[in-house]
């Protein structure tokens, strides 16, 4: 386990006060909160922000933590000296900003884990509390509805009061058409209720993997698609793909780069279903040899046409 | 870990099939009911009923309520302030929508 700078995670000196400390917090926080950041690393950032300002904005916390951080350098190696919390008193209870408190790192549940998490947060009526977790699909997955085996982690207090992660496995049913960011509820999936009363429900938010061609935007499918200039001057039929498989698809002649032709109901499945849009691109054909370079002076010839005619124009 | 004999879960989408009551979607997104109360005088969610015990909130108030919950909580921002962010969040995902139309974005 390495020691953590909690003020370094902050960036503050050790003697900032308490104002410092909430103004420094609060602005990063603003930063990598990942509802707002998109930073890729935004998640982890928020939840060190998270830890460091839950020690240090609390007093009790943070003298304990002054007193044994005042013996190690940030990245050392760190085990808590046997007694170094005795003569604190800590209230317990929540620490508010990081949210469940199985994010928190191995050091920070070394030293004060054992004090917090035992108490239930405010009253709850005996129904168990309703889980949330993501799932990762595949585009084809909503095309075609799918069977996902999904791993949960589920922090749990062993006999000690330390918090400790259960994993369990689910096999759910992901239904055709389901869409980003929807959410599936699983009844009764969630926390256990107390005494007897019913359990909680898990909340499943679909996620889409990444697809290196097609690009969604809510029920509605992007994909970009090449054409060379002759097919998109003089027309084509073009084979394209879809999630739903290859398509062949008729190029109108005069198509321009940018162009979007819509492909109904071939987009995500539902009512209404969504709609694919294929992109039009050209590419130029690279005049790698003689008989090529030929081939493009013939079309320069051909052609009585200046691209930059209209730049003129407008510069007199 | 032991293991779990997998029985197929059927879920509901809540998007499309499901209306939540106030306490269903305060247990949902575990926040206090005058939170909710609070979002809804501000125009965050919009729930269908004219008193709150008969308010009955679209699928989609989930994501807005949990997204509300983590800003109030995690940036202490208040009833207003939360209205405002989530006005802009709309438009940011709107305006990061139209670049992925467009090829810009991935």
């Amino acid at each position: 386990m390495k020691f953590k700078d909690y003020y370094e995670t902050l960036g503050l000196a050790r003697g900032a006060t308490q104002d410092e400390i909430k103004r420094a917090y609060r602005k990063l926080a603003r930063k990598y909160h990942p509802d707002v950041s998109k930073l890729a690393d935004a998640d982890a950032r928020f939840k060190e922000l998270g830890e460091a300002y839950a020690v240090l904005k609390d007093p009790e916390k943070r003298a304990a933590y002054d007193q044994v951080g005042s013996q190690w350098q940030p990245g050392q190696d760190f085990q808590p000296p046997p007694g170094w919390d005795a003569g604190f008193e800590f209230s317990g209870g929540d620490f508010g900003g990081t949210g469940a408190g199985a994010d928190n790192s191995e050091f920070f549940e070394a030293l004060f884990g054992r004090h917090f998490g035992t108490g239930q947060r405010g009253h709850r009526p005996a129904t168990g509390q309703d889980h949330h977790a993501k799932v990762m699909i595949d585009l084809a997955d909503a095309y075609h509805g799918a069977r996902r085996s999904i791993v949960l982690r589920m922090p749990m207090l062993d006999a000690q009061g330390h918090l400790t992660s259960q994993e369990r496995t689910l096999d759910v049913s992901i239904p055709k058409g389901v869409r980003a960011g929807q959410h599936l509820r699983l009844s009764g999936q969630g926390a256990p209720g107390e005494g007897g009363a019913a359990a909680g429900d898990l909340y499943l938010e679909i996620v889409f993997n990444p697809h290196p061609l097609f690009r969604v935007d809510g029920r509605d499918v992007y994909v970009d698609l090449p054409l060379a200039p002759w097919e998109a001057a003089l027309g084509a039929t073009v084979t394209a793909p879809t999630p739903g498989g290859a398509v062949a698809l008729a190029i109108p002649p005069g198509s321009a780069a940018g162009r979007r032709m819509r492909l109904k109901a071939r987009g995500i499945p539902g009512s209404p279903p969504g709609d694919l849009y294929v992109v039009l691109s050209i590419v130029l054909p690279p005049a790698g040899n003689d008989a090529e370079r030929d081939a493009y002076r013939t079309l320069g010839k051909a052609f009585d046409f200046n691209p930059r005619a209209h730049l003129m124009e407008e510069t007199s | 870990m032991n293991p779990v004999t997998m029985t197929l879960i059927q879920g509901t989408v809540v998007e499309e099939e499901v209306h939540l009551s106030l306490t269903e979607l305060c247990r949902a997104c575990r926040a206090e009911e005058e939170h909710v109360l609070s979002w809804v005088f501000e125009g965050v969610l919009e729930p269908l009923g004219d008193s709150p015990r008969d308010w009955r909130f679209g699928g989609e108030s989930l994501r807005r309520a949990r997204l509300a919950m983590r800003l109030a909580r995690d940036l202490d921002i208040n009833p207003p302030g939360v209205a405002l962010a989530l006005d802009l969040l709309d438009e940011v995902a709107e305006l990061r929508a139209r670049l992925k139309r467009a090829g810009r974005l991935r």
